[in-house]
């Protein structure tokens, strides 16, 4: 049996709310980095995706020790556990229910937790996209539609401020009446916006999955994208972005974009008219129709600061290319529960 | 602290970025009823309508305007949309701005959805066949087969399309029509909104300025395109009933369009009744304004336009600042040879530029001369220190070209009117710092100081000659009277002695560790944990360490002996440890277990934020430096010494993202971590293991400096920590970050001292934003940076960025400990006795007169009218919720002070009479105002708390709407009424301020940047979702756990 040093995320994530929404003591929630959870998409040498791959197909290392893999998923099927990461005796006990830091999971919590995807979309409504701004949203509409076998889809707008239009839900139409409220205007502050997009994706279980549309440049931001990715990669939220091609032209905006998404093990986009944006939505549904699930506890490590992740193939598979995020930090979070909707709505496991 | 002209022209863009493209919002209409009075000029049966095409929803999305707003106010906020933001350039080579040109285009096409709507107002689609012409209007088409399930909307006419989802209209659910679903029928009616005057009369004098133009056949094309009748019209509905009655018939509305700008600006307190001018001053000056206007006040028809005109409206800027001050402020003022000379300094030898051609007033000092001037016991001008500094101020080389280049009139200053004269003068040249700044901060630190105690003449000589560098520093001796002239020079001298330290590391963390300092001390000795006889004392105490620094060892010990000398003075032990501190800084010590319990929770949140920058603990560095003298004196550097000494190592960089050569292309002069890298590079370890003699030892010990002052700077980062924050949890480079001697950027050299500049906002490159400059003012700064964090409740409402820092300081300023529950309760009662002030004057004609005229002093004419005719007309109900809480309370508290004798009106009053008989000192206005104040750095110079009843003030050139969050004082009153019915003890304010502000701001749906009633709105929509417990909130606790002695219960008698 593995020893558990730390504690899950994702659980006390949700537990933690709870815990708020309940005392309603403090604005702020803490939570420790425990279960790992990591996208991965695998890919040929012409992008082709993958499939078909087993658990026993990857190798999973932190810092440069082996961790073994305790769930395992592709697509959009379900997550499973696997078999020798069943604390012996345990049985399935769903619902999910408080664990103490150190605390395993049972199989059916672990599934639970891992299955299924959040998609929050991210959309850029400031100045900077006033010309392009009504293709745009077409484009997203029509991603949303196409989303037909994702879990939940949030749909949130920015500009010097961010407007939570929809709440992440099942209901498509609920959606895509966010989509068309939103209105253009103001600076950009992309990085602060995404900053709490991260922070809300985070108090949820499963798959975290950002698609940003951005026409490029900031110009409000206080917090810079290197702590965005920091959490992105630190909760487990793989970052998507599509932009413009006068954004890929922009040095700044390119780098950031091509690098954050990176990071995290997404991708960026730039799109030279508006059939390339619906064409980007169009591969962000396929990647997330093909990435694998792998979950794993983290051995004990004593490295206290940023832990590097390096997943690989085995076998003759080794030739394929892999796209994770790169590593996280390990910290106790703390995000403010003030600004995010006053009821966040907790997933329902399939 | 007036915004630099950079951000003075950022604003102007942000306010039309603002209006113009983020003017849309969701939600239905206002249904709020029209506040009654607020249109005066006729019953509301016989008031003339504007009908705008389509629904008001829409509308006031395209039109920039909340939809909070009533009915009433939404043509006087189209009027000075159009005219503020519709337009650029001037003269012939004025454009209308994209936000016209799409309000132009928006109401195109709703005059065509509205013939389709047909005279029903419906607009009917059950499926594909005939959804055609409606989707041409709109923008869009079906793809790919309409009636199919897979059908969807996509844009066809991108300009047409964008105001269809910029308006809000119901695209997703046409849609389902044409996917096959139900038929999808839209009510597209017209709107009509009250309109002042008659439609006709605006119309008419557009075509006689202008002769007729077929496309342009209502009120609504007038005003978006003919921006002279729209800022008439803007002017017009902020005016005086009354007046205007006068106005309409002469001059009439024609001659009055050219002087719409002067009118807009300076037309709000012009009044006329029974044909005459009401000047200020009265009767008795009305031959002094004849002799200056030149024309009488009996002859309106051609005083007003001759006072709008003369002198390129200076003159009427001279007579609404005059009219804003009270009464005796006037009397003053209009004094004969005072009078006239007073103008002529303003006015100069030439009057250019005008006193209304810029997009904000000008001349902020002029008001705030005329409304605070203060006076001696002869009723001469107050002068601080002596003539002689004055003299030697303005006489300065800098003064004197000023002077030229704007053409001001300087006569000789031997006495005091003749500085009042040359300080007029000045005030019109909008500079920083400039001779009106200075005599206006030194005047009011002057009064504040006790009797027999003025500042001296080498003390305002000195304060003078560091006012450009140093005049938000001296906000802190304005809120401390009690520091002397030494504390003030010896503070002045050391942070001059700081500044020149010539190794650049050294300097910063010498003026950071000195100003964190001074930080603490100004907390805890506003908490009142500093003995009032101690504090000028404590203060020398805290800053004679840092008279000499030389090395950093040296302001090592520095730092820690003045740290000790603060914890010495509040808590009489001067070796705290940091959860000492912490427990210092966090409040004051409470006995009872629930206050306990809040102290505790306020020193998380600061434990929180240094948990969060990832702050070396100052008992870690001091364990170090005691190590390192324990060497000095033959010990060893033991492992636990070692392992402290590895603690420094534990901070990383974020990941980064940029390579250092983009940094320096991307983010030059922004990007700047040199003071965290030092850090980083810092091997304690090594150096200890080294370490043989003293120098090395010194050396170490200079290492912990860069630790000490992150930590102290970041204690104060975390007290003044905005509700809501987000950087300060997520950007652990903040504090170390923070730039006091100006390494990063080049051009503030000279204003290091100042209140910090927010610099890196919008630079991905750049590390983050961090602050620049010094510690003073940053409860704002702070507010500043992190306010955009708070996502606003309607979609992109409009919060002006100017007004939440403001707004965010006067929650974050004030602390709760010491108020007494008798002080909160008393708080409540004054508020509501002030309401039955209101409600009994409605029955009584000679209360009337009295609420009237106490109420009128903080009103515009206009409002002032319209109360006069809501108690007349017992309309008070209505009217008493376009009252502030700050008016009630100041109802009361004058009324009662005014007319001792007077019996209560109410059991509110009753309660309260019976509360002061039994606890006088809580009751009373002084420290009613101390406790439940806000800081006025603008319009008192002071960070002190203190409720200041003001009359409203307009959006001034240089302060935007910060001025707006100085004189919106009601808040804090308002929590403290809320938590007293509610039974919150008044501990429990340290946690419900921040949150109930921080609600409240997320919920302003504001218009203009001075809509004071979009915060009375969301801070009454704060209180009503915490009285009907939809907010999170502690449980009250019981009212025996507070301080205070008990309180009797409502018609309790009290003997």
């Amino acid at each position: 049996m593995l020893k558990i040093s730390l504690v899950c995320a994702a659980l006390l994530w949700s537990l933690s709310i709870r815990a708020v929404a309940q005392d309603t003591e403090g604005p702020h929630i803490r939570v420790a980095i425990d279960l790992v959870q990591l996208n991965v998409a695998v890919t040929d040498n012409k992008g082709h995706y993958i499939t078909g791959l087993r658990p026993q197909d990857f190798l999973v290392a932190e810092d440069g020790i082996t961790e073994q893999i305790a769930a395992f998923g592709e697509g959009n099927e379900s997550v499973r556990t696997l078999p020798n990461m069943v604390p012996p005796g345990s049985q399935p006990q769903p619902p999910v229910t408080a664990k103490e830091p150190g605390e395993r999971l049972t199989a059916g919590e672990l599934s639970s937790l891992v299955g299924g995807a959040s998609v929050f979309v991210l959309f850029d409504t400031s100045n900077y996209m006033y010309r392009g701004f009504v293709f745009a949203q077409d484009a997203i509409v029509d991603f949303v539609r196409s989303l037909d076998r994702a879990d939940r889809v949030a749909f949130y707008s920015y500009s010097r401020d961010l407007s939570r239009g929809s709440l992440l839900s099942v209901d498509r139409a609920q959606v895509l009446r966010g989509v068309r409220t939103t209105v253009a205007g103001d600076d950009a502050a992309l990085y602060n916006c995404l900053l709490l997009t991260v922070q809300d994706a985070a108090r949820f279980t499963g798959r975290k999955v950002i698609v940003v549309f951005s026409n490029g440049p900031d110009n409000a931001s206080v917090v810079p994208p290197e702590q965005v990715a920091e959490m992105a990669q630190s909760t487990g939220t793989t970052i998507y972005m599509v932009s413009t091609e006068q954004a890929h032209l922009e040095p700044i905006s390119n780098a950031v974009f091509q690098r954050m998404t990176a990071a995290t093990g997404g991708k960026v986009y730039f799109a030279k008219n508006w059939k390339d944006e619906q064409d980007a939505f169009s591969s962000i549904r396929d990647d997330l129709a093909h990435l694998y699930s792998l979950s794993y506890y983290p051995e004990p490590n004593p490295n206290r600061g940023w832990r590097s992740i390096r997943v690989k193939l085995t076998g003759n598979h080794g030739k394929y290319h892999i796209r994770t995020r790169d590593g996280y930090r390990l910290r106790s979070f703390e995000f403010s529960t003030e600004n995010a909707s006053p009821n966040p709505q907790q997933p329902t496991p399939r | 602290m007036k915004r630099p002209r950079w951000l003075q022209v950022f604003l102007v863009f942000l306010v039309g970025a603002c209006a113009g493209l983020a003017s849309a919002v969701r939600g239905a209409p206002s249904d709020r009823p029209n506040p009654v009075g607020k249109q005066a000029d006729a019953p509301s049966s016989q008031r003339a309508a504007l009908t705008i095409p389509g629904p008001l929803r829409s509308f006031l999305r395209m039109a920039g305007i909340s939809q909070k707003a009533s009915p009433d106010e939404i043509v006087p906020f189209l009027a000075r949309n159009v005219s503020l933001r519709g337009y650029s350039g001037q003269g012939f080579s004025q454009r209308p701005t994209e936000f016209l040109i799409l309000l132009r285009r928006y109401v195109q096409q709703a005059r065509e959805l509205a013939v389709l709507a047909g005279p029903q107002g419906l607009i009917p689609v059950s499926g594909c066949k005939d959804a055609e012409r409606i989707l041409e209007i709109l923008g869009y088409r079906t793809r790919p087969d309409c009636g199919q399930s897979n059908a969807h909307v996509e844009t066809s006419d991108s300009q047409r399309a964008f105001l269809t989802i910029d308006s809000g209209f119901p695209l997703p659910e046409l849609e389902r029509t044409l996917q096959g679903g139900p038929p999808f029928t839209y009510v597209f009616p017209n709107s009509e909104v009250p309109v002042l005057l008659s439609e006709r009369d605006w119309i008419s004098v557009h075509e006689q300025l202008n002769g007729k133009d077929k496309n342009q056949t209502g009120l609504l094309d007038v005003l978006l395109h003919d921006p002279g009748v729209a800022r008439l019209y803007a002017a017009w509905s902020r005016m005086d009933p009354e007046t205007l009655v006068y106005l309409k018939q002469s001059p009439g509305l024609k001659r009055l369009v050219p002087l719409a700008a002067s009118l807009d600006y300076y037309g709000e307190y012009i009044r006329i009744r029974s044909g005459r001018v009401l000047a200020p001053g009265g009767t008795a000056a009305e031959a002094q304004w004849r002799e200056l206007v030149g024309v009488s006040p009996d002859s309106p028809a051609e005083f007003v336009p001759r006072l709008l005109t003369k002198d390129n409206g200076w003159l009427a800027a001279y007579f609404d600042s005059l009219a804003r001050a009270a009464p005796d402020q006037q009397a003053h003022f209009l004094e004969p040879v005072r009078f006239r000379r007073c103008y002529e300094a303003l006015r100069g030898r030439d009057a250019r530029p005008s006193a209304d051609g810029s997009v904000f007033r000008p001349d902020p000092d002029l008001v705030f001369l005329t409304t605070r001037l203060e006076w001696d016991r002869d009723v001469q001008p107050r002068v601080p220190g002596n003539l002689q500094a004055w003299k030697n101020l303005l006489n300065r080389k800098t003064n004197a070209e000023m002077a030229r280049s704007w053409g001001l009139r300087l006569k000789g200053l031997n006495d005091a009117e003749g500085l009042l004269e040359a300080i007029f003068a000045f005030s019109r040249v909008p500079i920083e710092s400039g001779p009106a700044d200075i005599y206006l901060t030194l005047s009011e630190l002057d009064r504040r100081r006790s009797a027999g105690r003025p500042l001296s003449p080498q003390t305002v000589a000195l304060m003078a000659d560091k006012f450009a560098g140093f005049s938000d520093q001296y906000l802190i001796f304005s809120e401390f009277p009690e520091l002397t002239d030494t504390s003030i020079a010896l503070f002045l001298n050391t942070a001059a002695s700081l500044g020149k330290i010539p190794d650049h590391a050294l300097r910063g963390n010498a003026m950071g560790i000195f100003q964190a300092n001074v930080g603490v001390w100004q907390i805890l000795a506003r908490q009142g944990q500093i003995p009032a006889a101690d504090l000028d004392p404590s203060w020398q105490r805290l800053i004679k360490p840092f008279a000499q620094i030389s090395s950093s060892a040296q302001l090592f010990d520095a730092g820690r002996k003045s740290l000790g000398e603060i914890s010495l003075a509040a808590n009489g032990n001067r070796r705290a440890t940091q959860a000492e501190v912490i427990d210092l800084v966090a409040g004051p010590r409470q006995t009872v277990p629930a206050s306990q319990q809040m102290h505790s929770q306020v020193a998380d949140r600061i434990r929180a934020v240094l948990n969060d920058q990832r702050l070396v603990s100052i008992d870690t560095l001091f364990a170090i430096s005691d190590g390192l003298d324990s060497i000095g004196h033959g010990g060893s550097a033991d492992k636990s010494l070692v392992r402290l000494a590895e603690e420094l190592q534990e901070f990383q960089m974020p990941r980064p993202i940029f390579s250092r050569g983009e940094r320096a292309e991307w983010a030059a002069g922004v990007y700047d971590n040199r003071h965290t890298e030092l850090q980083m590079h810092t091997d304690l370890p090594k150096i200890l293991a080294s370490a043989t003699s003293g120098q090395h030892l010194e050396d170490a010990r200079g290492e912990l400096v860069p630790f000490l002052r992150d930590t102290l700077v970041g204690l104060n980062y975390a007290y003044y920590e905005p509700p809501g924050s987000q950087a300060l949890h997520n950007n652990p480079l903040l504090v170390r970050s923070h730039d006091f001697s100006g390494e990063s950027i080049v051009g503030l050299e000279q204003l290091l001292w100042q209140a910090p500049h927010v610099i890196g906002t919008g630079s991905p490159a750049g590390g983050g934003a961090h602050l620049v400059g010094s510690l003073a003012d940053l409860p704002y700064v702070l507010g500043r940076m992190e306010g955009d964090f708070l996502s606003p409740e309607n979609v992109q409402a409009l919060i002006w960025s100017d007004l939440v820092p403001g707004v965010i300081a006067n929650a974050v300023v004030p602390r709760w400990w010491n108020v007494t529950s008798n002080e909160l309760h008393a708080v409540a009662l004054y508020q509501r006795a002030g309401e039955e002030l209101l409600v009994a004057s409605a029955e009584n004609q000679e209360l009337r007169d009295r609420v009237s005229s106490i109420l009128s002093a903080r009103m515009t004419p206009r409002d002032a009218s319209l109360l006069d005719s809501a108690l007349a007309e017992n309309r008070v109900r209505d009217f008493s919720g376009e009252l502030t809480p700050a008016d009630l309370f100041y109802l009361t508290a004058e009324y009662r002070q005014k007319f001792p004798a007077d019996p209560p009106w109410g059991p509110a009053g009753r309660e309260l009479e019976a509360l002061n008989r039994q606890y006088p000192s809580e009751v009373e206005w002084q420290r009613l105002s101390r406790d439940f104040g806000i800081p006025h750095p603008i319009l008192e110079r002071t960070n002190a708390r203190e409720l200041l009843s003001v009359g409203p003030l307009p959006t001034f050139e240089g302060y935007s709407s910060r001025l707006l969050a100085e004189t919106w004082d009601s808040p804090n009153l308002y929590w403290a009424r809320l938590a007293d019915e509610m039974g919150y003890s008044p501990v429990e304010l340290n946690r419900l301020v921040p949150m109930l502000t921080r609600r409240m701001i997320v919920k302003i749906f504001a218009t203009e940047l001075d809509d004071s009633p979009a915060i009375l709105r969301a801070m009454r929509e704060t209180g009503d979702e915490l009285r009907h417990g939809q907010l999170a909130a502690i449980p009250a606790l019981s009212r025996g756990s507070s301080p205070s002695t008990a309180v009797p219960a409502e018609n309790e008698k009290v003997n």
